[in-house]
């Protein structure tokens, strides 16, 4: 006995098992009850001779692999331009892992597929029923292994491919070609075009069983699906009374085969997720993308599909068209015979050699090469020819395909290669039929896209239309467009970057705007918003869910909050959100334990509450409480802050710019200042820049005068040892005017100072990380620092000679007596007026001849008197700032009491 | 012969192709397209031949086709491509192929004139009797047109435009007049007549061709080889041929190759992520450069070594004949063998790379 014998055996076993077993799955797939039709997915050939079919057999009922909860969707495909999609969609999740969420089930449908016109042939022919028997959505996620996300999974009739990567290689090395779709098209597609149905039944069941046999990982899952939709055949037959003769049942070669046909399944119940159903747009690329096709493979499906119907002469099935016929019913099916060794003995039988349809492409795409800029001419479209004939002779074939069309092409016009410019093989793509995109019908669409056109109609645009479309809106003139307008601010709010573009106008807090313009693509982007009408019923409602879930959300932050309560006021007008979503901002406001928010918080919080003052009779109560809660909590955090190394200066400068600018309505709401005061002194901060926040923290506190603090500052410069820190005290200065801009004459002082007398070496490299600083950190303070900068600096040449900055023209050193309250009594008492209208204002009684009791109360306090003076008397850059609306530190407490007794009242520094 | 052309090398293949050869033959070709593919990348048992020939050139095989296609058409084939991708090796074997000579070659240089693609005159033989056929000299081209085979053009965007527009003439008009001559003074090209170029993507800037000239060209875009198995295979092919050429009898081991191949790929890989040309070097890091490090460490082993092959000697040729520039294309290789090879030596303690390793240091210390 050889030592080779068991090996021997083992292969020829393997042989014998392997070979029959193939024609045994066509011979079974052959002989069931309900007859089955194998197909392939975006298969020309499929189409065809599923048409030819069902001309000839009209079945009474059409069993169809897809998921059995997408048949309501069906009926809408009549609105739709192909190619489009069924979707399924659930946010709501219940039993699958959070995580998942949301679950999305796609599955395209192009007009060149069986499918399809199995479809279109039942909904269009009186007394057929189309029976959808695949698991349901919820089941493929059932299924699906419980790793890794599972998001956007696409589902496809009849996928049929080697899942045997040695196999799929070894086909495309021998047949010759680039990819898998050139491979089917050249042995299975072409061949089978003009095949007749025994032998294109009994040549696709034997390449599933082929690929199904070769399948590496277990066929598992398969089994299972097929044997789920024999249980709802076997279900509907026996309900229904039909014969099983009368029926089709349309599936992926892969399952024609299988070796559980009739098999039943307990099916488990669905989860109680709830799943919405809904059509989609979608474009061949997409599919091809989704599915891992060669790119273009779809578009050349498309056009083979339209050249066969043509050439044949059959009328394909088309919803809404005039195509169902109702024929001559057949008799009972001839016996099986033998197609399968003919066929493949035979090498692949192909098309006649199409002259114009050659000469056609070599003109186009000469055409279309030359409009994107290369450099074609007649010269090069008889070269494409000629090229695209002698390629097809050497790789065997009698008729060029597109893809040999597509290599000559390649090698006769494309010389260079520009970035950004189409590439020949891209261009021969869009010859060939380019990427079709589907539309689905206004009558399809969910209720908030159907409510969206309506709601936009009056802008008399065709919005179905996928190009850019401008949208003029004059609001003075033609006051009714205002809910337009009103709705697309939304839709901007709510739709990706591109579908509602705002070219002009503008939506701000207490802001209105005359005319408005607008770029819309929403035919371009008909996908998100049929997915917006998954999460209601209309757009608005969208919106406040949307807000909600940002301010519900565990990431959700104060900032965020006040975020959408401004979105709230601005899109959904009304109280009742705003309060409830402000009242959020309060509880997370409190709940923070980081300040890296203070300056989104700030700006926004300032923003409402101007707005709420200028708009609302009374502040809502959330603000107020926002502002008590803001001013104790950033009080609290204020020290740690300070010595904080994460913490940077704009966030402390922004925490103090909050307490000392919202401080007056704190303090009248009930807010003690004595935990500021505390608070400021327990700061020791140790960065140079929190040192000089700190330091203006004391002078508004009035702890620090600013003598000293120019004083200090002096000091800074004059010490060669901290020369080098000096930039980063002048950014403490800049961010201090978060929360003083009174000192904007200081801040320049400073700066002037610093670039006289800082030497080259610390100046110029701090001067571009300055600039960087200020244009990143300190936006909205520049403008008020560069209006300072003119008011101190001469405007014109001639008076820069003669030009003193104002710090030093100041006489050193005098210092400032308090005056007796003379003058002033001499002066109110000239002028009564004045003093009877702040009594009015005041709420008091205006008492004639007052004279002696105002001496009087002078007399007795006479430090009124001396601060009034030394505010008259101080220079005259901070002069003039004291005179504007914000309070220098020694009247800021007298200011304080005042707005104590308005609540309503505008305190300082905000308006 | 140091070096014998396609032809004669692989004389008894094309013998062999000829005569199975049933297939349509374009103009005076000697074998027909298909065969002319065969030749070139080889048979498979679907092909039929009783005789296996084996894989000349590597590479895509769309390249190919589409190359034969162009030279059975109007317009001159134009091979383009970064320099040691086998762009002239492709065109050595087409033109082997296709009219059994591949020796009508122009070399494109800066200096080449116009009589180098057109004819010059045999100067003494034109004193003593006058201009005539007999004293004129025809360039390969000329040659190539009389005869009705394939004439190359190496190097074409190296020489300056007004020589390459002489070609324009000879592709479209197919023919070349001797204004000197008074009678006979046209040489046609005859049928089967085209030109293969090459040229390099990386000069194309030196002498970019003229869109008319273009026009008459198709041209082909051959990649650099980046996948491993097809570079191993080239690698090994090219090295038994240059073995076989200086008849030295050495083996190869399969694990130098494979740190040969690893190294090359990491240093493309660095210099794509290189963003000033200070940071990558100058070498194009080509499949043609790796057989030239092979060769080098063949050689040097051979005669100044014990006859095998180490990883040391083959680090040393890696060195140097990669560093080109001093000191740029030194300290590339220098990080390169302390961020990459290092760490790989230490995983394999005493192996292959670490004999590598201190190899490379030695020749990097010898240069600096």
């Amino acid at each position: 006995m050889s030592p080779f014998d068991p090996l021997r055996e083992q292969l020829a076993s393997a042989a014998a098992a392997f070979g029959p077993a193939l024609v045994d799955d066509v011979e079974q797939a052959l002989n069931t009850d309900v007859e089955i039709f194998p197909v392939c997915h975006h298969s020309p050939a499929s189409a065809l001779a599923m048409v030819r079919r069902l001309r000839e057999k009209q079945p009474r009922v059409i069993y169809l692999e897809l998921c059995e909860d997408l048949r309501p969707v069906l009926d809408e495909l009549r609105n739709c331009t192909l190619p489009v999609a069924l979707q399924a969609f659930a946010s709501d999740i219940d039993g699958f892992p959070p995580e998942w969420a949301p679950l999305s089930v796609i599955a395209p449908i192009t007009e060149s597929s069986a499918e399809y016109q199995a479809i279109a042939y039942a909904l269009d022919t009186p007394g057929v029923e189309i029976v959808l028997v695949d698991r349901s959505v919820d089941h493929v996620f059932q299924w699906e292994p419980r790793t890794g996300a599972a998001a956007d999974v696409g589902i496809e009739i009849g996928d049929l491919r080697p899942g045997f990567a040695a196999l799929e290689e070894h086909l495309l090395h021998h047949g010759k070609v680039r990819h898998w779709s050139e491979w089917w098209d050249q042995y299975v597609e072409q061949p089978l075009s003009g095949a007749d149905y025994d032998t294109y039944r009994q040549v696709m069941t034997l390449i599933g069983s082929l690929f199904r046999r070769l399948k590496p990982e277990g066929n598992g899952v398969d089994e299972d699906r097929e044997r789920y939709m024999w249980t709802r055949m076997r279900e509907h037959l026996a309900a229904t009374g039909t014969d099983p003769a009368e029926c089709l049942y349309v599936c992926g070669a892969f399952h024609a085969v299988s070796p559980v046909l009739g098999e039943h399944l307990d099916i488990s119940p669905r989860t109680s997720t709830t799943w919405l159903y809904g059509l989609i747009p979608a474009s061949h690329s997409a599919i091809e993308d989704q599915f891992g096709l060669a790119p273009g493979s779809i578009s050349i499906a498309a056009a083979t599909w339209r050249k066969s119907v043509k050439r044949t002469r059959l009328t394909p099935y088309k919803l809404g068209g005039k195509s169902a016929r109702t024929g001559p019913r057949p008799g009972t099916p001839a016996e099986t015979e033998d197609r399968l060794s003919g066929f493949l003995a035979q090498p692949p039988s192909l098309d006649g050699f199409d002259e114009a349809e050659l000469l056609g492409w070599c003109v186009e795409i000469v055409q279309l090469a030359r409009r994107n800029g290369y450099l074609a001419s007649t010269a090069d479209a008889i070269a494409v020819y000629e090229t695209s004939i002698l390629l097809a002779g050497m790789r065997n074939r009698k008729r060029p395909t597109p893809y040999d069309f597509q290599d000559a092409a390649v090698t006769c016009i494309e010389k260079d290669v520009v970035p950004g410019r189409r590439d020949v093989r891209r261009l021969c793509e869009i010859l060939l039929g380019g990427d079709k995109i589907g539309q689905v019908g206004y009558d399809s669409l969910p209720p908030l896209a159907r409510d969206v056109l309506d709601r936009l109609q009056i802008l008399g645009l065709d919005l179905s239309k996928r190009t850019i479309q401008r949208a003029l809106i004059d609001l003075d003139a033609r006051p009714e467009l205002e809910p337009c307008s009103h709705l697309l601010w939304i839709l901007r709010r709510l739709l990706p970057g591109d579908a509602v573009r705002l070219i002009m106008g503008s939506r701000r807090l207490g802001e209105r705007s005359h005319q408005e313009s607008w770029d819309l693509a929403i035919g371009r982007n008909q996908r998100s918003i049929i997915e917006l009408g998954y999460e209601g019923v209309t757009i608005e409602q969208v919106l406040e869910q949307r807000l909600r879930r940002a301010c519900w959300d565990e990431k959700a932050t104060a900032a965020g909050a006040l975020d959408a309560v401004e979105d709230s006021i601005l899109y959904l007008g009304g109280r009742r959100l705003a309060n409830e979503l402000g009242a959020r901002a309060v509880e997370l406001l409190a709940g923070e334990r980081t300040v890296d928010d203070a300056p989104d918080v700030l700006r926004r919080i300032r923003r409402l509450l101007a707005h709420c003052r200028a708009a609302e009779p009374e502040l809502p109560e959330w603000t107020k409480s926002f502002v008590t809660t803001g001013y104790a909590h950033y009080c609290t955090l204020l020290p740690t802050a300070f010595v904080d190394e994460e913490t940077g200066v704009r966030q402390v400068g922004a925490m103090l710019g909050f307490l000392f600018t919202m401080e007056s309505l704190a303090l009248s709401l009930g807010c003690d200042q004595a935990q500021l005061e505390l608070a400021i002194q327990q700061s020791h901060p140790e960065t140079p820049a929190k040192v000089a926040l700190l330091w203006t923290a004391r002078y508004q506190l009035g702890l620090l005068s600013m003598a000293e603090l120019r004083e200090r500052v002096g000091e800074l410069l004059g010490n060669p040892l901290v020369v080098a820190s000096v930039p980063q005290y002048v950014s403490g200065f800049v961010q201090a005017l978060e929360s003083a801009p009174t000192l904007a004459p200081f801040v320049v002082e400073v700066l002037s100072r610093a670039f006289g007398r800082l030497p080259d070496s610390v100046l110029l490299p701090w001067l571009p990380k300055l600039i960087t600083t200020l244009r990143d950190q300190a936006a909205e303070l520049v403008p008020m620092l560069v209006r300072e900068a003119g008011r101190t600096f001469p405007a014109r040449l001639a008076d820069v000679d003669s030009f003193t900055p104002p710090w030093l023209a100041r006489a050193p050193g005098k210092p400032v007596t308090p005056p007796s309250s003379e003058p002033v009594s001499a002066l109110l008492a000239a002028h009564p007026e004045t003093g009877a209208a702040v009594a009015t204002l005041l709420g008091c009684t205006t008492v004639a001849g007052t004279r002696g009791a105002v001496a009087a109360l002078l007399a007795a306090h006479p430090s009124t008197g001396a601060a009034v003076a030394e505010v008259l008397t101080a220079p005259a850059g901070l002069q003039r700032t004291s005179m504007s609306a914000f309070p220098s530190p020694s009247d800021r407490r007298a200011r304080s009491l005042m707005q104590a007794g308005r609540p309503n009242g505008h305190p300082g520094g905000l308006t | 012969m140091l070096r014998a052309p396609a032809e004669i090398k692989y004389a008894d293949e094309l013998d062999y192709l000829e005569s199975v050869d049933t297939g349509p033959k374009p103009f005076s070709w000697r074998l027909s397209p298909r065969m002319v593919r065969i030749f070139v990348l080889g048979s498979e048992r679907s092909d039929g031949l009783d005789r296996e020939i084996p894989q000349k050139w590597f590479g895509d095989r769309g390249f190919v086709e589409r190359s034969i296609v162009t030279l059975a058409s109007d317009r001159g084939l134009l091979l383009i491509g970064d320099p040691g991708t086998g762009k002239s090796w492709l065109a050595e074997l087409l033109a082997a192929a296709v009219s059994r000579n591949s020796t009508l070659v122009v070399q494109g240089t800066a200096g080449t004139t116009e009589d180098h693609i057109k004819y010059s005159w045999n100067v003494s033989m034109v004193i003593a009797k006058g201009q005539s056929r007999e004293s004129m000299i025809p360039s390969p081209i000329m040659t190539a047109m009389e005869r009705g085979v394939i004439g190359r053009f190496e190097e074409l965007t190296r020489s300056t435009s007004d020589v390459q527009d002489a070609l324009i003439s000879i592709l479209s008009e197919k023919y070349v007049s001797i204004p000197e001559l008074d009678d006979d003074n046209i040489v046609f090209a005859q049928p089967g007549f085209s030109i293969i170029a090459t040229a390099n993507s990386r000069d194309r800037g030196v002498n970019d061709l003229s869109s008319a000239l273009k026009r008459r060209f198709n041209f082909v875009r051959i990649p650099v080889v980046t996948n491993k198995k097809s570079e191993a295979e080239i690698v090994r092919f090219r090295t038994a041929e240059l073995l076989r050429r200086h008849q030295i009898d050495l083996e190869l081991p399969p694990t130098l190759l494979d740190i040969l191949l690893q190294s090359f790929a990491d240093l493309r890989t660095a210099a794509a992520s290189a963003t000033s040309d200070d940071d990558k070097l100058e070498s194009a890091l080509s499949t043609a450069e790796q057989i030239g490090v092979l060769e080098d460490a063949i050689l040097h082993s051979r005669f100044f070594g014990d006859n095998t092959l180490k990883a040391a000697t083959l680090a040393g040729s890696l060195v140097g004949s990669l560093a080109r520039r001093s000191p740029e294309d030194l300290a590339i290789l220098n990080k390169y063998l302390h961020g990459v090879v290092e760490p790989r030596s230490k995983q394999d303690e005493g192996g292959p790379w670490s004999e590598f390793l201190s190899g490379g240091r030695e020749a990097i210390a010898t240069l600096s």
